[in-house]
């Protein structure tokens, strides 16, 4: 769904249309519970995911279609997703994450193939800032643009975090055997 | 941008090794710059490093784009009563339909007040004058004001962008206008009747904040602010007139 339509279901939302409320939540939620599982992770994602829509459906009213709601929107989760852990680190260190209901604590909240862990993983070794602009761009599918206006940076910081984040993965995934890869240079 | 010369070997490409990633990484996701797509390929001609290092940088945005694709829970229920309801919808009309009202009978209030004044004008005899008017005059004045401002309230029920300017204004006529009609009533200076009308400004005055409050987006207006631009053809110069329906208005705000 393109940018255009999901700004005009958030004005129409904001007008009071639970219909258009409820297609804006449809249509974006893959997008923020992706980037919540990167930015935080999986056992909280869908916790900050709700948090990250009763922010911005709260706050629709103030919402005036100057920027994409899109974007709009995943700023607000970047900010959900800085708050819990922000949270999270002032908290005393616990050996384990209590949970609070059934599921099971961890990354995924389902049975992960293997691949997807691994992948996980070095995204999670990832700097801070270097996965957020590999998740926007990668994950979420922004455009350099549109992750430049979500963290609120210049294009061109998007651009190098995505490049060094890559990089990291590539020393991250590539092949074991890491004696025969030719030396990275540079 | 010709090189890093900390790294020597990479620089007779004109580009260094972290510079011809970042431009394979851009390019990678479809934002590479055409200019330093030469460079890059200079450079990957003299770099098995980095030619490996695309290999690779290919392969694993794949797996990342394609590896952790899996589906999130479905949130609409849990969080649409967090969305404005209802209400929201038709708060807004009807407080603009209510300013239109009140508009039309302040208006009306003063259009009266206008012609009593006319008629009574004939038969008295201006005996006080204060400031330079005399009684007649300062009814005129008080006449024109309030058409006015039944006029503002019909204005801003339909322009509601420019109702925020008009509150300030309105507060501190009402205000003033409370304590001297306290006054005047206590000193039975006036009939409880006259003062009873202003309620009508009281009303509006509520009725514009609610407007205000329910429209944050820039609703229709006139658009002082705004230029006149021939459609296709640019700016015009403030001499050449164009015609109207070959105009239109456009807002700073809306080009940006």
């Amino acid at each position: 769904m393109d940018d255009a339509r999901i700004t005009e279901l958030a004005l129409r939302a904001r007008d009071g249309h639970r219909d258009a409320a409820g297609e804006f939540v449809a249509a974006t939620q893959q997008q923020v519970w992706r980037l919540l599982v990167h930015l935080a992770d999986a056992a909280v994602a869908e916790e900050l995911a709700q948090e990250t829509y009763e922010r911005a459906l709260g706050s629709l009213r103030r919402y005036r279609g100057e920027a994409p709601a899109r974007n709009w929107l995943l700023s607000i989760a970047r900010r959900v997703a800085a708050d819990h852990l922000r949270r999270r680190a002032r908290r005393p260190v616990s050996p384990a994450e209590p949970a609070e209901d059934d599921r099971p604590v961890g990354r995924a909240p389902r049975p992960d193939p293997a691949e997807s862990v691994a992948v996980r993983d070095a995204l999670d070794a990832l700097d801070g800032d270097r996965r957020e602009a590999f998740v926007l761009t990668q994950v979420v599918g922004l455009s350099y643009e549109e992750a430049a206006a979500v963290c609120g940076c210049p294009i061109g910081t998007i651009r190098s975090r995505v490049a060094r984040a890559r990089a990291d993965l590539v020393d991250a995934l590539s092949e074991p055997p890491a004696a025969e890869r030719p030396p990275r240079s540079g | 941008m010709t090189g890093n010369h900390t790294i020597p070997g990479d620089d007779q490409h004109g580009m260094d090794c972290d510079r011809c990633r970042e431009a394979m990484s851009a390019a990678l996701d479809g934002e590479s710059d055409a200019a330093e797509q030469a460079r890059v390929d200079a450079h990957l001609d003299g770099c098995a490093a980095c030619r490996a290092w695309r290999r690779d940088a290919e392969t694993v945005t794949r797996r990342a784009r394609t590896g952790v694709a899996e589906p999130g829970p479905d949130l609409v229920a849990l969080v649409l009563d967090a969305a404005p309801g209802p209400r929201a919808r038709w708060r807004g009309t009807a407080a603009r339909a209510g300013l239109a009202v009140v508009g039309a009978v302040q208006a009306v209030l003063g259009l009266t007040s206008l012609l009593g004044a006319s008629m009574q004008h004939d038969a008295m005899a201006d005996s006080i004058v204060v400031l330079g008017a005399g009684m007649a005059h300062a009814t005129h004045e008080s006449a024109a004001w309030n058409l006015a401002l039944g006029v503002a309230f019909l204005a801003g029920a339909l322009w509601t962008r420019h109702l925020a300017g008009l509150l300030p204004a309105l507060g501190a006529f009402i205000a003033v206008l409370a304590v001297l009609s306290g006054i005047d009533l206590l000193a039975g200076r006036v009939e409880p009747a006259r003062v009873v009308s202003h309620v009508v400004l009281v009303v509006g005055f509520v009725l514009g904040i609610a407007v205000v409050r329910a429209a944050p987006r820039s609703g229709p207006a006139p658009t002082p602010g705004g230029r006149w631009w021939a459609r296709g053809e640019g700016p015009v110069a403030p001499h050449g007139a164009p015609a109207p329906d070959a105009a239109r208005w456009e807002r700073e705000s809306d080009v940006a």
